[in-house]
């Protein structure tokens, strides 16, 4: 493997070529990688990726270079434009795609393949390429050829019927979170593919079919509603802020904003009744009644929710939070983003990774690049590429085209 | 496209892990590495058995058929010296430690990280925890379901001037266990094209604030917080979920553009008001979004969720029915794809060792990935200390009168 020469495991991940095919549906996919060391490699149409034109915009003004949704899916790629509605596009693509380790799409399933550059076409050229396909219902079955965004897969998971206030509509989560499962299972198995074939007896490469949706029902396996259905003819329902099963569990308000908590054990009730008695005096919360397992105060709900409100009225988040815990109770703060970015834990575990922007209207801002923390090893900190800005380094440097054949390309809206 | 040759090897055959710890995240991480062909040793005591064997989860069979199948599962109590000994014996011959328990409390059983590196010197470590495993949270509890709202996403979900906005399930556990897998095959990468280990360190919150999108880089640029939109998309019009037939049942539709517009006006039969000059452009549509999502709504809350979704995405409007566990037990699309499979589990009882559980029927999921050349086999799953005359009879060599005597003496047990 000539081009791990030059690895020294800086990086967790030995710089294998990806060619990222993907939009932003799947598109955590190439970051995770690129982020934890392979040369993952945008390749975007002339026109760029369709997410640079989505915003939000530093100032709120559009600018293809300046698409924030782009930064966050995009860091540590290079980027190269290309037409793949051209057979001249195409026939770049190829060379491109017979020295690559990996390539990551999600396209329509048979965009590729109509094209004449689905898998079983460039592995012809290259035995070893690991194709992964990231789609909303996958690359196989009766509903294959369904399109949707993270609306329709947060839905057809039945991930929404469970999101949300109980007597309203089902509600997406807001960080658009059917864009992360498939994507983490594609890296996953990439990585699988390439163990396998640099490091057994593998030495083949193979196509991968990950379904948006189904990554995304392994996502609430605690709920499981197709085992619920089956067992007791029954579906899992929204429970709003609060749960109805474990009491007190969910988000309360308090002085600044909202607490999280949660109490099961007899021993931690006992210790949450105390402290509300110690701050409320209201004697009504040491009713024997209410002690016991989670299950016990189910009945006693509302009584047992109005008490801890007239508790948590008392304090700030933090203070809720800090005494909570000093107390051996599950109490964590309600975040907004920027109480994320002053977290002391997130600090001092190396999660945050500045990245400077060219644009000083941007400057240094924070990215969660640190999943893993290590000793050994360490996260790339580069932004997302700006449009073609490797296509010399690519075109020129790799494929061997001259000065003159890269302006042919551009002038014919090819690159 | 090809289908998993399953004479080939599975990728990871040949790499051995050591688990070593309960609930979701980690035994998850287990799971995905086993169904891709490592041998998974997952170290348990029926003396402190995993408290999510216990949740009353539609009568227990969810969660465990999924978080540990395919490994290899032996009873060991570590706290004592021949349980400790034999733990470290199986680090020798493993590629893989990962846990979930905390340093002090692995220090004081004699298998804190030090000691693996002395077992095994390349080991590739993987340590994960709720919140860190050191800083200022390192003592603090936390679970699942909370951590959605501790990393962010809960203020980022639903309306704004709602509460925060609650998911019924602890996905953050889930995000960790998929991480995991990733990290630990690069760390056997790096390690065999450098000789070097790595002991990686995971932990919930923040597996929940790296999946928390643009919105953490907004707040830096714009000095602003989450735009909480429901079920509004920043560029696609109409994007909602709406009632259908029938009582708690519901379809998103999601139109990105002018073209896909004019195929949900079709397909709805192009109503009168439909036609209305405002809805032909996206930024019309925009301006006049309540409107016409009270006249989406109108239309489909004459028709079957199901029945609904296939008429749209066959007109060309991406759609998505709300699915209920009725329906994806019986949708034919997963069933094609083989996604549930039945399973059994066992039926969790408290003081009652683990194998005279009573043993039960499950539907379980299989892995969400298909490799075309490597099999992802939907593997046997172990009850507790099933395996335990391979591991400790073949693997490590141990007479059967000795593992006897170490199961009267409660060390393997």
């Amino acid at each position: 493997m000539p081009r791990f020469d030059e690895y020294t495991g800086e990086h967790l991940i030995p710089p294998y070529r990806i060619l990222d095919l993907t939009d932003r549906r799947a598109a955590f996919c190439g970051r995770l990688l690129a982020d934890y060391g392979a040369d993952v490699v945008k390749v975007e149409p002339p026109s760029g990726d369709p997410s640079r034109t989505l915003g939000p915009y530093p100032g709120d003004v559009p600018d293809a270079e300046q698409s924030l949704d782009f930064y966050f899916y995009n860091t540590n790629k290079r980027s190269i434009t290309l037409d793949l509605e051209t057979e001249t596009g195409r026939g770049l693509f190829r060379r491109l795609a017979a020295d690559a380790d990996v390539i990551i799409e999600s396209y329509d399933r048979h965009y590729l393949a109509d094209r004449g550059i689905g898998y079983d076409d460039l592995r012809g050229d290259n035995p070893g390429l690991v194709l992964a396909s990231v789609t909303p219902f996958g690359s196989t079955g009766e509903w294959a050829d369904y399109a949707g965004d993270d609306l329709v897969v947060m839905a057809a998971s039945g991930y929404m019927q469970i999101t949300g206030e109980p007597d309203e509509p089902p509600v997406r989560q807001g960080n658009e979170h059917s864009h992360y499962p498939g994507a983490q299972y594609a890296a996953v198995g990439i990585l699988a593919a390439l163990y396998y074939r640099d490091f057994a007896d593998g030495g083949v490469g193979q196509h991968i079919d990950v379904s948006s949706q189904e990554a995304l029902i392994t996502y609430y396996t605690d709920a499981h509603p197709a085992l619920l259905w089956r067992k007791l003819g029954q579906n899992v329902t929204r429970v709003g802020t609060n749960s109805t099963l474990v009491i007190p569990l969910g988000a309360y308000p308090c002085q600044d904003g909202w607490i999280a908590a949660g109490v099961i054990t007899p021993r931690e009730w006992d210790a949450l009744a105390e402290w509300i008695h110690e701050v409320t005096g209201n004697d009504e919360v040491l009713n024997e009644a209410y002690r016991g397992g989670n299950q016990d105060r189910a009945e006693h709900i509302d009584i047992i929710t109005a008490l801890f409100l007239e508790f948590a009225e008392n304090f700030t988040v933090q203070e809720l939070f800090h005494e909570g815990q000093r107390r051996n109770l599950v109490f964590l703060p309600v975040n907004e983003v920027a109480d994320l970015l002053a977290d002391p834990q997130l600090a001092e575990s190396g999660f945050w990774y500045d990245i400077e922007h060219e644009d000083a209207s941007i400057g240094t801002i924070k990215y969660p690049l640190g999943i893993f923390h290590s000793e050994e090893v360490s996260a790339r900190r580069r932004p997302a590429p700006a449009l073609g800005a490797d296509n010399m380094a690519v075109y020129q440097g790799e494929l061997g085209m001259t000065a003159d054949e890269l302006a042919t390309l551009r002038g014919d809206g090819i690159i | 496209m090809t289908s998993a040759n399953t004479e080939a090897p599975a990728a990871l055959a040949g790499i051995r892990v050591v688990e070593f710890g309960p609930y979701v995240a980690l035994p998850l991480t287990g799971r995905i590495l086993g169904s891709l062909g490592a041998e998974v040793i997952k170290v348990e005591t029926n003396k402190v058995l995993d408290e999510m064997s216990f949740i009353p989860a539609w009568s227990r069979g969810a969660g465990q058929p999924e978080y540990q199948r395919g490994k290899r599962r032996i009873t060991l109590d570590v706290r004592t010296e021949a349980g400790r000994d034999l733990m470290l014996e199986m680090v020798r011959i493993s590629d893989v430690f990962m846990t979930n328990f905390r340093r002090n409390v692995l220090d004081r059983w004699g298998i804190d990280f030090p000691e693996i590196r002395k077992q095994r010197p390349d080991a590739i470590i993987m340590w994960q925890t709720g919140l860190g495993g050191h800083g200022p949270y390192y003592t603090y509890k936390s679970f699942g379901i909370l951590v959605q709202h501790l990393s962010g996403v809960s203020l980022m979900t639903g309306l704004p001037d709602e509460p925060p906005g609650v998911v019924n399930t602890s996905y953050s556990d889930y995000h960790t266990g998929v991480f995991q897998p990733a990290g630990i095959i690069a760390a056997l990468m790096r390690r065999n094209l450098t000789g070097k280990t790595a002991t990686l360190e995971s932990s919930i919150f923040k597996s929940g604030v790296a999946t928390g999108g643009p919105a953490l880089l907004d707040y830096q640029v714009n000095g602003r917080g989450p735009q909480r939109q429901g079920n509004r998309d920043a560029w696609a019009v109409p994007h909602n979920v709406y009632a259908c037939a029938g009582e708690d049942r519901y379809i998103a539709i999601a139109v990105s553009d002018d073209e896909q517009w004019a195929r949900l006006r079709r397909a709805m039969g192009d109503p009168e008001w439909a036609s209305a000059a405002e809805y032909e452009t996206r930024l019309g549509r925009r301006r006049n979004e309540d409107a016409l999502d009270a006249g989406i709504a109108e239309w489909t809350r004459q028709h079957e969720s199901l029945a609904l979704m296939e008429t749209l995405q066959a007109a060309g409007v991406p759609a998505g029915m709300v699915s209920q566990g009725q329906d994806l037990n019986a949708n034919a699309h997963l069933k094609s794809r083989e996604f549930y499979q039945d399973t059994q589990y066992w039926e969790a009882q408290r003081g009652v060792k683990a194998t005279e559980w009573t043993e039960g029927e499950s539907v379980s999921w299989s892995i969400p990935a298909k490799m075309s050349a490597t099999p992802i086999p939907f593997s046997k799953y172990s009850n507790i200390g099933e395996d335990n005359a391979y591991v400790f009879g073949q693997l490590l060599g141990m007479p059967d009168d000795e593992i006897e005597r170490l199961e009267s003496e409660g060390v393997i047990y």
